[in-house]
């Protein structure tokens, strides 16, 4: 055994030497590799980074909190089969919190759009969100600056707003913003806070954070109207753990709630994040395999590459592999040979591409979205690229160690 | 040391049939010193060949130190080549980029031998044909002589039962051919045993028998006695 290993040793000296030899042919073969390897790289180290941005973005809505809407989030195929759905109400929440004793919190909370102004400065389609003081029991997303709505505040109707961080750079532009006065719609509403910068899912059409404004949840039914509108109930598990048993309690009382007859199909959805998190990876996963499908294109343009020099080599070389083989080289040996060198080959190109990768990644990292590659995606390159050097390496191999040794010392 | 019984070897060249050797019968003992002549198309390549292991014959038999090689198979065949057999071509055949010391240990690479015993051995057999000082040079940098030199150093570094020369001094000026010539008659004088391949009778008449071919068969194998011993 100890035999087998010091033949593949030797072998791999012999293969260095014959590449060192000939360094500007192995350049030029490795080429194609290289760019093979870069593109996987990228792409792969891309998706990683998409996805990592996603995640961050809607951890904001909290992974053990069950959102309970009229409409699901995530709709496949014909949606309008939710048209006739019901509006949820204010008072569905409020017995819905009298039964859901052991929920942590529960936060109804309802959206419009309007325009907001502040002095000259103008935004059109901001959303509104009524919410209450329960809210940051929710989300994870805090005020950075002033406070958000208490529980005062939703009693007493009173107007005031909690800003998104964009809000505030966009119309206060680097003003202090607490206890100014803005109009939303028509109406005015005294600034007390701004949340902290959350980034938005906005890449994927979901919402973005950072522009949204709060107000309490009374003033909003006061300053635009309840009357057909649609509510949101966030329900906060009592811990991670039980949530779908959770769920099963909540759709049984919300089920009450809307007086629905048990042959009926509920009508109302309970979201969330992970149903976010599966649609994303669903669509990303198919993503991702087209995108690796194009770039495995690349590199399998490079191993025919590889291929193609190989023969072209084992050619060249037909007295030398003659001499070989009249000094004592088994077929194994010269098949070791070849295929070593084509390994070789696309080992140092993937190298060198994984080492490019890098460059690009940091480039993508300060310009687009935040990216790093992963050890574990320069293992699965490195094994490729040996892979894609053994496979087109063989065939060559194979060939050169069939040779007649007194034919090839014959060739000229 | 060696027995070739009835050895035929038949090729097939477009259809054709080709009858190299048409049942040859030679003997080889320990330290001889033999030359193999005959015009083109003799047989004499063929049965060099034959001898060297590079090619098996199509019927009859080839004893070697005992073992019927005659029935072997490539890989076999190779093991024997590296054992037992020291080839010099009359091109050289050395691998050009590489050093000297790379030349003449590549059999003891092929026979599992590990470096530092392989290391030895090369110098020693680079030191007994005199290239000691260029050891680190590559084929290039040396005259034709000097590569024929490692090339004999190859052939002698993993001591074979035989050394088959094909034309050593095919493409060397006559001054040279004598420096090699030399070579050779010290290596019999060692103990040797020699087999050269040539078609000229100065070569062949330092050897102390000459075997003709012609046609395929042995026309004549007699000892010269003003051969020098």
């Amino acid at each position: 055994m100890r035999l087998y290993f010091y033949d593949i040793f030797e072998s791999f000296k012999i293969a260095l030497r014959a590449l060192k030899a000939n360094k500007a042919r192995g350049v030029l073969t490795t080429l194609g590799i290289i760019i093979g390897i870069v593109a996987v790289v990228t792409t792969m180290t891309a998706a990683n980074g998409l996805s990592n941005n996603f995640k961050e973005s809607i951890s904001a809505i909290g992974s053990d909190v069950l959102y309970v809407s009229r409409t699901p989030w995530v709709q496949v195929g014909n949606w309008f089969q939710f048209r006739n759905r019901k509006n949820l109400t204010m008072k569905d929440s409020e017995k819905l919190a009298q039964k859901l004793i052991d929920a942590r919190a529960i936060n109804p909370t309802t959206g419009t759009e309007r325009r907001i102004k502040y002095r000259s400065r103008v935004l059109e389609n901001i959303d509104i969100i009524g919410t209450t003081d329960k809210h940051i029991m929710i989300t994870t997303n805090l005020p950075e600056y002033g406070r958000f709505l208490t529980g005062f505040d939703v009693s007493n109707k009173r107007f005031v707003c909690v800003i998104g961080a964009e809000i505030h750079e966009k119309l206060f532009e680097g003003v202090n913003p607490i206890n100014k006065k803005i109009k939303i719609g028509r109406h005015h509403f005294r600034v007390i806070g701004i949340m902290e910068k959350q980034g938005s899912a906005g890449f994927f059409g979901g919402p973005n954070f950072d522009s949204q404004i709060y107000i309490p949840i009374t003033a909003f039914m006061k300053a635009y109207g309840s009357r057909n509108r649609n509510f949101n109930f966030a329900v906060k598990a009592p811990s991670q753990e039980s949530m779908a048993d959770f769920e099963y309690e909540v759709v049984g009382e919300m089920r009450k709630i809307r007086k629905l007859k048990p042959t009926e199909k509920d009508d109302f959805s309970i979201n969330q994040m992970d149903t976010l998190m599966n649609a994303y990876n669903n669509v990303m996963g198919v993503v991702v395999m087209i995108g690796l499908l194009i770039t495995g294109i690349s590199l399998l343009v490079g191993g025919i590459g590889v291929m193609n020099i190989m023969f072209v080599s084992v050619t060249e070389r037909t007295r030398e592999i003659g001499i070989r083989k009249a000094i004592g080289a088994k077929r194994r040996a010269i098949l070791m040979q070849f295929l070593l060198e084509s390994a070789t080959i696309c080992l140092v190109g993937g190298l060198v591409g994984v080492a490019l990768a890098f460059g690009v990644t940091a480039i993508v990292d300060k310009f687009l979205l935040p990216a790093t590659v992963s050890p574990g995606i320069v293992i699965v390159a490195m094994f490729v690229s040996v892979l894609v050097g053994v496979v087109s390496g063989i065939i060559p191999a194979y060939k050169a160690s069939k040779l007649h040794p007194i034919e090839a010392l014959r060739y000229e | 040391m060696l027995n070739i019984k009835n050895i035929t070897k038949v090729y097939k060249m477009k259809g054709e049939e080709v009858r190299a050797l048409r049942g040859v019968n030679l003997g080889i003992g320990d330290n001889e010193y033999l030359a193999i002549m005959g015009p083109s198309g003799s047989g004499k390549s063929t049965i060099m060949n034959m001898i060297g292991c590079l090619d098996t014959p199509t019927s009859g038999e080839y004893f070697l130190e005992g073992q019927d090689v005659s029935k072997m198979d490539d890989d076999q065949l190779a093991e024997i080549r590296n054992q037992k057999i020291g080839f010099v071509f009359q091109t050289f055949n050395l691998l050009p980029r590489s050093d000297l010391m790379h030349n003449v240990e590549l059999p003891l690479i092929y026979g599992n031998i590990p470096a530092a015993k392989r290391k030895k051995m090369a110098a020693a057999a680079i030191e007994k044909v005199g290239l000691s000082d260029r050891i680190k040079h590559k084929p290039n940098e040396l005259s034709g002589g000097q590569r024929q030199r490692v090339a004999i150093a190859r052939a002698l570094v993993n001591n074979p039962s035989i050394i088959l020369a094909d034309e050593p001094t095919g493409n060397l000026d006559t001054a040279t051919g004598e420096e090699i010539m030399a070579v050779f008659d010290q290596l019999y004088k060692s103990g040797n045993t020699i087999v050269l391949v040539t078609h000229e009778n100065e070569i062949a008449e330092r050897t102390h028998r000459i075997v003709r071919l012609r046609d395929g068969l042995i026309e004549s194998d007699e000892i010269i006695k003003n051969g020098k011993h």
